[in-house]
């Protein structure tokens, strides 16, 4: 696209080494952004997994282990930074000691809608959730995402999408926070409502309701949080 | 998300292939318009506005791509003309049943039974 505004993607990740992948999916995806040959995106690849091991090795032995590891990746025209960041914040709060905490943040263009897919299909495909389940929930990650970017920061990209994924033992909790003026649930139309079925927009949240155990919108709209039970998925 | 056009006498099959999500659902969006706006410029009443869009290599489609196979069916009408989806994966048909359209849209297994519905 020749754009040469600089766009800042920052993925938190808990310290452990499981989660380099993560961070190479998070690139591999970026690069494809970029011009760089399929060389040249292999050996970027490989130099993120070496800072990836690197930094977990590093940094994961701090005397706070909750505290997560932060990668910076800025993409300016074609050229990407990986550095990690050390903001010195308090440990991620945990609801469960089996929780793993991964935040993406993300700047408001849709071309980024990609990178929920990447990061979910990641975290999930280790998981007990079945296929199916982890494409409903991958969905509904791409429509709150959408959401957020689109109709909460009207794609302005000095914006932020900022989507925190918990993973625990007996579900995956997706939450995710926008810089927009908010929105009623109660106002948005119904797209199963015979005079809407054949509009051609509308059917975000109605896709995250169906395709989640529970959603909820906080702060008038701007936070959206979305929850999958385990157990709610055997029993389908 | 890759779409490969073909023809077949009156019949334009669109393969869609990979995820038809994001802007990748607004791509698809042009590459249709544009097929309509050619076969519309071609024939009267709509007599060659015959559309299959065959969904078997699609792995997953969120609500910007629904929306734009809604707003295919409404534009093709318009036109006179006619479309069809052909070889809905199980994700996919239980997104077009979730937001009742099933009524809709004609669906089809077979390549042969999706040009039958022209004929």
């Amino acid at each position: 696209m020749g754009e040469r505004t600089e766009q800042v993607i920052t993925l938190s990740l808990p310290s452990s080494m499981q989660h380099v992948y993560l961070l190479k999916a998070v690139v591999t995806e970026i690069l494809k952004e970029t011009d760089f040959d399929e060389d040249t995106q292999e050996r970027i690849n490989l130099a993120a997994i070496e800072a990836g091991t690197n930094a977990i090795e590093e940094l994961g032995d701090r005397e706070d282990p909750g505290k997560p590891i932060i990668f910076r990746l800025t993409l300016t025209g074609g050229e990407l930074t990986i550095s990690t960041v050390d903001e010195s914040e308090e440990s991620t709060h945990k609801e469960s000691e089996t929780e793993q905490v991964i935040t993406l943040s993300l700047p408001s263009s849709m071309r980024h809608v990609y990178l929920l897919d990447v990061v979910v299909t990641e975290i999930l495909k280790d998981s007990d959730f079945a296929e199916e389940i982890q494409e409903q929930i991958n969905l509904a990650a791409i429509e709150a995402g959408t959401n957020a970017i689109k109709h909460g920061n009207k794609e302005d990209p000095s914006k932020k999408a900022i989507m925190q994924f918990l993973l625990d033992e007996d579900k995956f909790t997706i939450i995710i926070e926008d810089e927009g003026e908010g929105f009623t649930r109660k106002e948005v139309a119904d797209p199963l409502d015979p005079e809407n079925l054949l509009k051609s927009s509308g059917r975000g949240l109605f896709l995250m309701e169906a395709c989640m155990d529970a959603v909820t919108y906080e702060a008038d709209g701007t936070i959206i949080k979305m929850v999958k039970y385990k157990e709610a998925a055997v029993a389908q | 998300m890759q779409v490969n056009v073909r023809n077949k006498g009156s019949i334009t099959i669109l393969d869609i292939e990979g995820k038809i999500i994001g802007p990748d659902a607004l791509a698809l969006k042009s590459i249709i318009d544009q097929q309509i706006q050619t076969l519309s410029s071609e024939a009267e009443h709509g007599e060659n506005l015959n559309l299959i869009l065959n969904m078997e290599r699609v792995q997953m489609m969120d609500s910007t791509g629904l929306g734009i196979l809604v707003a295919t069916y409404t534009t093709i009408r318009r036109n006179d003309g006619r479309v069809v989806l052909l070889n809905l994966g199980g994700n996919i048909r239980s997104l077009i049943v979730m937001a009742k359209l099933m009524t809709i849209f004609d669906c089809y297994n077979t390549e042969a039974e999706a040009i039958g519905h022209f004929l």
